[in-house]
Order: C-alpha cells, then structure tokens, then sequence
C-alpha cells in the first residue's frame, strides 16, 4: 500500500472513530442484541445448551440484557417449554412439575373467559419479571422454533445498559451478536425484532 | 399390547430444481382410488405413482397449502383465500373464493355430500356444500375459541363413518368431531418420556386415518400410530426427519402404507406395515 493510501486509510478510521464517539456521547449509539445471530435465538440450532455469556460478561449486576416476550407472537400455550421444565414428571394436572426458570423469573396468567375444569382449554400469558431476570437465555432457547414459536429473545434494556465504550459481551459473544444501532433504529420496548 | 412395525418401503420428490422435486415447500398429501400420491407444496400440485415416478404436475393460483382428491376424481387445491378445483379428466378448473372464510386452506376432506376445509386463519374446520357455500364451522364451540394451533396449520381426516379426526396440538390431543360440530371425543395428553403421550408445547400437528390413526409431531419430529380407538401403538419413525422440521404432512392407504412429508428436506418418506 502506498504510503498516501495508508494516510487516508488511518484518517478514515480515526475520523469515523471520532464521529462514533460523538454520536455516543449525544447518546445516540447503542448496543443491541441482534436475535438472528444469537444462539438462543437464531433459527436452526436445535439440541444444544443455552449460552449464557450475557449473563456472565455483562458488567451490570445481573446484566442489562434480559428476556422480553413479544406477546404478539406469543401461542399462548397450556404448556410453555419456556415456563415449564417439559421433561420433568407430569404431575395431577397433567403438567409438568417443575418451571424452568432457575430464577422464577416468569409468571403464568390464564387470560380471557377461564375453563376451571381444563387448564388446555385456556389461554396463558407469560409474563417475564425484569427484576428478576438474568438473562440467562435458558427460555429463548426453548422458545425458539420449531419447539416454540420464538416469541421471547434476549434484549439490552436501555435503563440497565451504561453503553460502555466496548461492550464486555460483545468482546466474548461466539456469533458477534453485539451490534451497534443509532438510537433511532434500536428495538423499543416489547419489540423483539426491528420493525422494518 | 401386540407390537406393529413398519418399514420404510422408499423416498419420493426432494429438494431441488428437477420436476419431481420442490423448491421451498411442502404442504400436503393425497390418494386416488387408483392408489396415485398427490403431493402440494410451492405452486404446483404433483402426482405420483406408487413406485414413487411423476406422471403429472400443474400450477396452481397462489400457493398451495393443501391437496385432496374426492371419490369423483376431482383435484382440490387449498390457498390462501381460496380453494382450486381441477379437473383431470376435462383439464377444467375452478375456483372457490372466499378471503373470509377460506382464510388460510390447510386441510380438505369429505364426508358424505360436504367439502370439509381447515382454515388455519379461523383455527376451525368450515363445512362446505358442492358449490363451496359455507354450511357450518367446526371446533370454535369451545373457551378459545377454535383449534389450538400454534404450529400454524389445521390437519384433519376423516373417517369411513364420516367422524372428523382434527390434530388440536395446544391440547395435545387428537379430537373427535361430528359433521355437525358436536365434540365427540378425544385421545392424548401431555407427556415428555412416553412416547404414548404427545411433548412440546403443542403436538400432534397433524393427522390422517385408515385403519388406524396415524399422527406427526415436531420437536423432536416423528411419525407415530394409535388404534382407531386411540391406543398408542408405536413410533413408526423418527430418525429421518430434519430436527428443524414442523408440520409433517401424513397420508395413510391400505395396507398399512403411509406417507410423510418432511417439510425441511422437502422429501416424501414411504412407510409399510410389516406383516404380523
Ligand atoms: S453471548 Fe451472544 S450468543 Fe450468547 S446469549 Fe448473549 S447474544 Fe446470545
Ligand atoms: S433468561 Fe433466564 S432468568 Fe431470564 S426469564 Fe429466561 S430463564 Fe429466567
Ligand atoms: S454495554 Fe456494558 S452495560 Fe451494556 S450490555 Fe454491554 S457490558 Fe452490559
């Protein structure tokens, strides 16, 4: 490479480098979790462990990630694989025994007129408990299809996230999961996917 | 219990570019009398013979989500909004237009003088007389309202005595109804370790009947049969199925041989029973 190409290459990076800090500091930068990348959540990777890198590496307590449900894609189901443990044993009512959640972190509602008799013959929300929840990406996991319908993925929340210079999870993310978004372009609240 | 077993007996269509594959999808399975295998998927309808070799293939309209053949020989296509009624003997074709209640055809049957249609938008089965006037809904006389079906499809058969065979998969049950809509009964329950029981949040997806019931789940994909009474009889198989595949269409004829499409792989895997 020439030695003026090399200039203009180092003053690129140092220009855009500027721009982004700017932009940051205006808060208007911020990191995100793309869910088509991470392992929880992407499509096609069946039958392997839940990571839970965004638990460990975050430099917040507990992390700033958590689950979010988008209730718009939620099937409401009698029996959540994301709720409950489906492989332990079924209990009275016909459900599994134990939840899934090591931290109780998600609450089952029925909704709508209530059939008392028959728990399939109801509607349930599933709500996620930010307050207690780690993001430990054990429910994305098993909400993703095809045993769910993926309507839970793991988010930054934006009162939790210090926007650090080099987020410490996207340092350790195997998939590059970590992006940065404008403001702008960043999930709201409940929005598990850009609305593009 | 006496133990039934089947082999798989052959493979037809696949993915690919070639006539006899599909592209992107495949949505559903059918049987003539002359024993030819009707298979739907992209845009096209595709027909088999038994030893699995093409005789013939048409477009359909939109895409298609369904295929049945009536005693008569008439070709029904099930889309989006509508069903598609060909005609092979005359090369005639029709359509039945109704956006709103032929939401989604995923599903067609018979029983006596009707034409039955899953309409997965709806979450019910429609009745519908010979000219595709809507006579009644089936499965919404319940709390939620219609079929539970978080796969995204209603599957269905029907029986020689005419009793629909309808896949409630967020029930986990397979739910008996008569033509009129009465809830006659139901089989399965819950059940992560017997494979008796049916796991996940939301199995069987879908459904077919002969001479006994044949059902297919997703999560992990399998194809399992029950007596007509609805005792779990085995797992016919498992293994060759994609792990991400959901909504395994299911064919079953005489002489214990059934079909299911494997929606990942876009393969048609053939099954027969072994003799006792
Ligand atoms: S570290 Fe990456 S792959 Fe792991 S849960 Fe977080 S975003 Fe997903
Ligand atoms: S991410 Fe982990 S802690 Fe949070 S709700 Fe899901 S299972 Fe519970
Ligand atoms: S930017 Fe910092 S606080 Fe925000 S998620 Fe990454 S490590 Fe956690």
């Amino acid at each position: 490479m020439s030695r003026n190409v090399t200039r203009r290459v180092a003053v690129t990076a140092l220009a855009s480098g500027a721009v982004f800090l700017i932009r940051k500091a205006h808060g208007q930068v911020v990191w995100q979790v793309n869910a088509s990348r991470c392992v929880n959540s992407r499509l096609g990777e069946v039958g392997v462990e839940a990571c839970n890198l965004c638990t460990s590496s975050c430099v917040v307590a507990l992390s700033a990630v958590r689950a979010v449900n988008e209730y718009s894609k939620c099937g409401r189901c009698n029996i959540c694989p994301a709720y409950f443990n489906i492989a332990s044993a079924v209990d009275e009512k016909g459900l599994p025994s134990e939840k899934l959640c090591p931290r109780d972190a998600i609450a089952r509602k029925p909704i709508g007129k209530q059939d008392p008799e028959d728990p399939a013959n109801n509607f349930y929300e599933y709500v996620i408990d930010e307050e207690k929840c780690d993001g430990c990406g054990r429910c994305v996991m098993k909400c993703k299809e095809p045993l769910g319908l993926g309507s839970i993925t793991l988010q930054v929340r934006y009162n939790r996230c210090l926007n650090c210079n080099r987020c410490a999870i996207s340092t350790d993310c195997p998939k590059d999961a970590l992006e940065q978004v404008p403001l702008p372009e960043a999930l709201k609240p409940g929005e598990a996917r850009p609305t593009v | 219990m006496s133990e039934v077993r089947y082999r798989q007996a052959g493979s037809i269509a696949g993915k690919g570019g070639a006539p006899h594959q599909f592209s992107h999808s495949i949505t559903g399975l059918a049987l003539d009398r002359n024993g030819l295998v009707y298979a739907s998927g992209d845009s096209e309808i595709k027909v088999f013979d038994a030893a699995g070799k093409l005789e013939k293939r048409w477009t359909t309209m939109r895409p298609v989500l369904a295929v049945a053949v009536s005693r008569q020989g008439l070709v029904y296509a099930g889309e989006e909004g509508q069903i598609e009624l060909f005609d092979p003997a005359t090369r005639n074709a029709r359509v039945w237009r109704d956006e709103k209640m032929l939401g989604r055809v995923t599903a067609i049957g018979f029983a006596g003088d009707s034409v039955l249609a899953g309409d997965a938008a709806a979450r019910a089965i429609r009745r519908l007389d010979h000219t595709g006037r809507c006579l009644g809904t089936i499965g919404t006389d319940n709390n939620v309202g219609g079929l539970l079906i978080p796969n995204g499809v209603v599957s269905f058969a029907v029986d020689q005595e005419g009793v629909i065979h309808a896949a409630n998969p967020g029930k986990h049950r397979v739910e008996r109804y008569s033509l009129e809509g009465r809830l006659l009964g139901h089989f399965g329950r819950f059940n992560f370790h017997d494979p008796a029981g049916f796991t996940g949040c939301c199995n069987p997806t879908n459904v077919a009947v002969s001479d006994r019931i044949y059902v297919t789940e997703k999560a992990g994909p399998r194809l399992k049969v029950y007596s007509r009474g609805g005792e779990f009889e085995g797992v016919i198989a498992a293994d060759c199925f994609d792990p991400n595949c959901r909504n395994i269409s299911v064919q079953a004829g005489p002489l214990g041989r059934v079909w299911a499409a494997d929606a990942v792989k876009l393969q048609i895997f053939v099954f027969e029973r072994e003799a006792a």
